[in-house]
């Protein structure tokens, strides 16, 4: 008897489970749009691939050269040497004269973004790298000679205060 | 009996006047070219099948699904065919060559020869057999000697456990499958597909899945052994991805698979149309199919493919949603559970037909 009653309710069971599980299918099948992101052409209007990483991405490194007072810290600081820069004095000027990134070499650690006294110096969210030779990821950010910022005075620089503010910043 | 092919018999010795000369001809080419016509509709409904199937686990699992090819993707199947057609076509060297060629045309096929008893409604059906159910579930059966073939032709250990499998599977389901096809036998008295169909109607009432409750369970039984038959998920054994690589087709590649995979999804079709006629009335809208003008022959088989292609979605969305049994379950399922119901059943409408004198259980609102 209890064998008969186990058999009905073996039949019940896969009946309802069944039934259970095609119900969930079927709202996803009929209701629930799909996520998925078309990623390099079909964006959609006006969206591009950078606008898809997240907020504090560390994509290429990007320099704001109106900053850039041409400490040299960041090539110092770079662990794999991937920054490199010269600067060059002319009459009490300074000039920066050379700023390369090897972005193939780069590992996106951060040390040279939080080195930045000016935070010219930042991540920006560009991720697409693709290139066809390996050198065109060295990113030469100065074609001619610019004017190195003024820094700011001592004493503003090494004002904690100030500082952590521009940690935040970026 | 009213078919295609005497259609066309009829039409030919009217214009070309009958005489024995031509008489061998003539049976030749009426035969012939509805079977053409059928090969040609149901490669493009498996294509078409493909494509549906892509699309609908798409929506399930949040994706969007083919889309690049043609408007929302619809000429993917025929790039598919295409790609199939180009690719290399690769015999191993430790195969039995013959079988290995032989296998893919002999599972095709058996496909195709039960299509061709399938009443598309109306008089759209290639030969009207007086044994038309039995000789669809004969035929069907002769997709396992394909199995069996490829599986041992391919001298690969994956693709000998996959047709074994198969033909484990398919034999044992058949069972279920011929049994509850009979209940509707048993009610019509013949096993031709035509008159099967012309004995139900439009409304559902009038349906053999509503003729009485055993009937109701019987087509569930022939819907789910018919997904075991045709190996579809929840019960692809025969070509477990995950247990053997592809199964029988492992060693297949080129358009020798592209035949197993035409043939596969034009069974999801043959199972979906031959549950749609036997207990869903099929291209039956309560005219006579014969002699009517010809835009009501093309409904009734708009009716049928209606409700054809509905139960082919049915089989794609249980295959999305069921995970694949153990086998020792299978098998349970198949010898404990669909067997001795379907046999329950078989009784059971016999009784009743006795009992109520063969009316069913709407009889008074159907007529």
């Amino acid at each position: 008897m209890k064998a008969a009653a186990q058999y009905f309710k073996n039949i019940w069971d896969a009946v309802s489970t069944t039934a259970a599980g095609m119900r969930i299918t079927m709202k996803y099948w009929l209701f629930e749009p799909s996520i998925t992101v078309e990623y390099p052409d079909r964006l959609g209007k006006g969206i591009k691939a950078e606008d898809l990483a997240a907020d504090r991405y560390r994509g290429f490194l990007g320099l704001n050269l109106s900053k850039c007072i041409g400490c040299l810290q960041c090539m110092r600081v770079c662990p794999i040497e991937c920054i490199k820069i010269t600067t060059e004095r002319l009459e009490n000027v300074r000039f920066i004269t050379r700023f390369d990134i090897d972005q193939s070499k780069c590992m996106y650690c951060g040390l040279c973004v939080e080195a930045c006294p000016a935070s010219a110096l930042v991540f920006t969210k560009r991720f697409e790298g693709a290139c066809y030779d390996i050198n065109e990821l060295c990113i030469r950010h100065i074609k001619e000679a610019v004017k190195a910022a003024a820094p700011k005075s001592k004493a503003e620089g090494q004002n904690s205060e100030n500082r952590t503010g521009r940690i935040n910043e970026y | 009996m009213y078919s295609l092919a005497d259609i066309i018999y009829r039409r030919m010795t009217e214009t070309f006047g009958a005489s024995d000369f031509l008489e061998p001809l003539f049976t030749i080419v009426s035969y012939l070219l509805p079977c053409i016509a059928i090969l040609g509709i149901v490669s493009l409904i498996s294509g078409a099948l493909t494509l549906l199937e892509r699309k609908i686990s798409a929506d399930i699992q949040n994706r969007i699904g083919p889309n690049r090819v043609g408007p929302f993707g619809i000429f993917q199947f025929i790039v598919d065919g295409v790609k199939l057609l180009l690719k290399e076509d690769i015999i191993p060297d430790a195969a039995d060559k013959k079988l290995f060629r032989l296998a893919p045309y002999i599972v095709f096929s058996s496909t195709v020869l039960a299509v061709i008893v399938i009443p598309f409604g109306g008089p759209f059906i290639v030969a009207d057999l007086n044994i038309g159910l039995l000789f669809i579930v004969v035929v069907s059966s002769l997709v396992v000697v394909g199995f069996m073939m490829s599986g041992w032709a391919s001298n690969n250990k994956w693709a000998l456990l996959g047709g074994i499998r198969s033909a484990a599977q398919i034999i044992s389901y058949e069972i279920p499958v011929a049994l509850s096809l009979l209940t509707v036998a048993l009610i019509t008295g013949t096993f031709s597909m035509q008159e099967i169909v012309k004995q139900q109607g439009l409304y559902p009432w009038q349906w053999f899945i509503l003729h009485n409750p055993f009937t109701f369970i019987a087509f569930f039984i022939y819907f789910v052994s018919s997904l075991a038959e045709i190996n579809r998920l929840p019960f692809d054994f025969p070509e477990a991805e995950s247990e053997l690589v592809s199964g029988y087709n492992t060693e297949y590649s080129g358009m020798r698979f592209g035949f197993f995979f035409v043939a596969e999804f034009a069974n999801i079709f043959v199972s979906a149309a031959l549950a749609a006629a036997v207990f869903l009335g099929g291209g039956n809208i309560g005219i006579d199919p014969y002699n009517s003008p010809l835009g009501y022959k093309l409904l009734m088989a708009l009716v049928f493919f209606a409700k054809a292609l509905s139960l082919c979605l049915v089989t794609i969305w249980v295959r999305w949603t069921l995970p694949r049994l153990r086998i020792d379950h299978m098998m349970s399922l198949c010898w404990k559970y669909f067997i001795p119901i379907s046999v329950f059943c078989l009784v059971l409408t016999a009784a009743w037909l006795v009992a109520f004198k063969g009316n069913g259980v709407f009889w008074r609102i159907a007529g």
